[in-house]
């Protein structure tokens, strides 16, 4: 089977594979940056226990590999009466993941902005609230650009957790382990296409990052 | 009070007088029952649905349920280590070429580094243990999940380390040149070495998203600590238990790893270069 015969066969399903992939990237990233930005407030207040609850959820989730953690949602959350649908565990994984990675960006844009620029925007007399959207979520926001950006790329990468559940219709990687198992003598054909897609997405979205970066960047 | 003592978090308040205090108490207080409701919540489902019976808990009494899973971790590590291994040597070369000034080598280096770093270690997983075989190519389980695992990482060190290489001062370099070095000396005996103690902590910190890449092993049978758990599953009959003791062992090993690196990256006061802070393209 050569590219032409490919795609006469399975190219309305490369094609839905690749509006799943990036449909499920833009809600997971979507949701995943609301997420994030509660979980930061959570970790900047001075509720002592909502900050040990934003830290250990960070740390829970950057450090949990995304296939255990997809596993225990579809598979061990049924056990606990909890059943999702394929995709909604899939999606829950992908958001709980970038979620935690974003709220780290966030922190560190914050922390950026130096202690400094604070006392002095205190000195000036601005209110906690106006030191808040003048001056830190201004910057920390302009800094957090790049960071989310490749937060972004690394989304539509985790999607491939997909692969791991009977999707329908599949996303990219789902569908080539479906083609390939099909397709005895397919060879690499159908890996070549969905690995030039999600690379040729990531070299865009990575464009468009470095873009926006160069307009709102804090020079400091 | 020096501004080394306060942290960013704590910098954003002022110093509350007594009704901020009250209100914070309040609101703590009420912040404690809702996170002490959720846990109870939580609780009360693996109670209700019996998931806390002592039948599905007690195997983890018997000391071959742990050499198990100690087998099970040893399997990701070996997996881990020469992925690492192999990551570094791909990432070393990748970075040399990219920066050798040679245009076409620079070109196809950079191809190569974008394609591992734009595609997910899944798909990699899949061209070896499924794409590969259709060509007449066997090879163990254990290269199946290894090989992908190091070339997903490999892009991404060979960012680390060009970004360790710009970080060593021009002046060294043009030194090194002006001395009669050839830019070849130069970058092996000068600007690598120092290159490397600069990335040490951002290897450390990498080595996190290759020990997650790692349990895909199940996917090819290799017996990691994913796959380890999936048969003590199958033995004991405890999915929830077996599952949940597993994902905390990983987060320990990781959370391990990176305080690792964020120590190290104190003591040498060399920042963390991650995917999340280099640039993306």
């Amino acid at each position: 089977m050569d590219y032409a015969g490919l795609f006469a066969a399975y190219g309305d399903k490369y094609l839905l594979a690749v509006f799943e992939t990036l449909s499920m990237t833009a809600v997971c990233f979507a949701i995943a940056m609301v997420l994030s930005v509660l979980i930061t407030v959570m970790r900047v207040s001075p509720i002592k226990p909502l900050r040990l609850v934003g830290d250990l959820y960070v740390q829970v989730f950057r450090n949990i590999p995304g296939v255990a953690l997809l596993i225990i949602v579809a598979y061990a959350l049924p056990y606990l009466k909890v059943t999702l649908p394929w995709k909604t565990c899939v999606e829950v994984a992908v958001v709980l993941l970038a979620s935690a990675f974003g709220s780290e960006n966030f922190m560190t844009g914050i922390n950026a902005i130096g202690v400094g620029q604070i006392e002095a925007a205190r000195s000036i007399g601005l209110t906690f609230t106006q030191t808040m959207t003048k001056i830190v979520i201004p910057q920390a926001l302009r800094s957090a650009v790049l960071p989310m950006t490749n937060l972004l790329i690394a989304t539509m990468l985790t999607t491939a957790l997909g692969s791991q559940v009977p999707l329908n219709p599949q996303e990219l990687t789902g569908l080539v382990s479906y083609i390939t198992t099909r397709e005895t003598a397919i060879g690499i054909l159908p890996f070549t296409v969905s690995a030039v897609v999600y690379a040729g997405f990531s070299v865009l979205m990575g464009l468009a990052g470095n873009a926006i970066d160069k307009r709102v960047r804090v020079i400091r | 009070m020096s501004a080394h003592t306060v942290s960013m978090r704590d910098a954003l308040y002022e110093e509350p007088g007594p009704k901020t205090r009250r209100r914070t108490r309040i609101v703590t207080a009420v912040s404690l029952v809702l996170v002490a409701v959720g846990v109870g919540f939580v609780v009360r489902q693996f109670y209700i649905t019996g998931q806390l019976d002592a039948k599905y808990w007690s195997f983890f009494l018997r000391p071959s349920t742990w050499l198990y899973i100690a087998g099970g971790f040893l399997g990701t590590l070996r997996v881990a280590a020469v992925a690492g291994a192999i990551a570094l040597v791909l990432g070393i070369l990748l970075m040399l070429a990219r920066t050798s000034g040679v245009k076409p080598l620079a070109a196809i280096a950079r191809v190569i580094t974008d394609f591992f770093r734009g595609v997910p270690s899944l798909l990699l997983i899949y061209f070896f243990y499924l794409a590969l075989p259709q060509y007449g190519l066997r090879i163990s389980a254990f290269w199946m999940i290894t090989l992908p695992v190091a070339l997903a990482a490999s892009g991404v060190l060979a960012e680390v380390f060009r970004a360790g290489v710009n970080a060593v001062p021009r002046g060294q370099t043009e030194a090194a040149l002006s001395i009669g070095l050839t830019p070849g000396k130069t970058m092996i005996k000068i600007v690598l070495p120092q290159a490397l103690r600069i990335v040490v902590p951002s290897l450390i910190s990498q080595l996190v998203v290759v020990v997650k890449d790692t349990t895909v092993a199940y996917v090819v049978s290799y017996p990691d600590l994913m796959q380890n758990a999936r048969v003590l599953i199958t033995n004991n009959d405890a999915l929830v238990q077996v599952y949940f003791v597993v994902a905390i062992l990983y987060v320990l090993v990781n959370f391990a790893i990176n305080q690792l690196s964020i120590y190290m990256a104190r003591r040498s006061g060399n920042p963390i270069i991650s995917r999340a802070t280099e640039n993306p393209t």
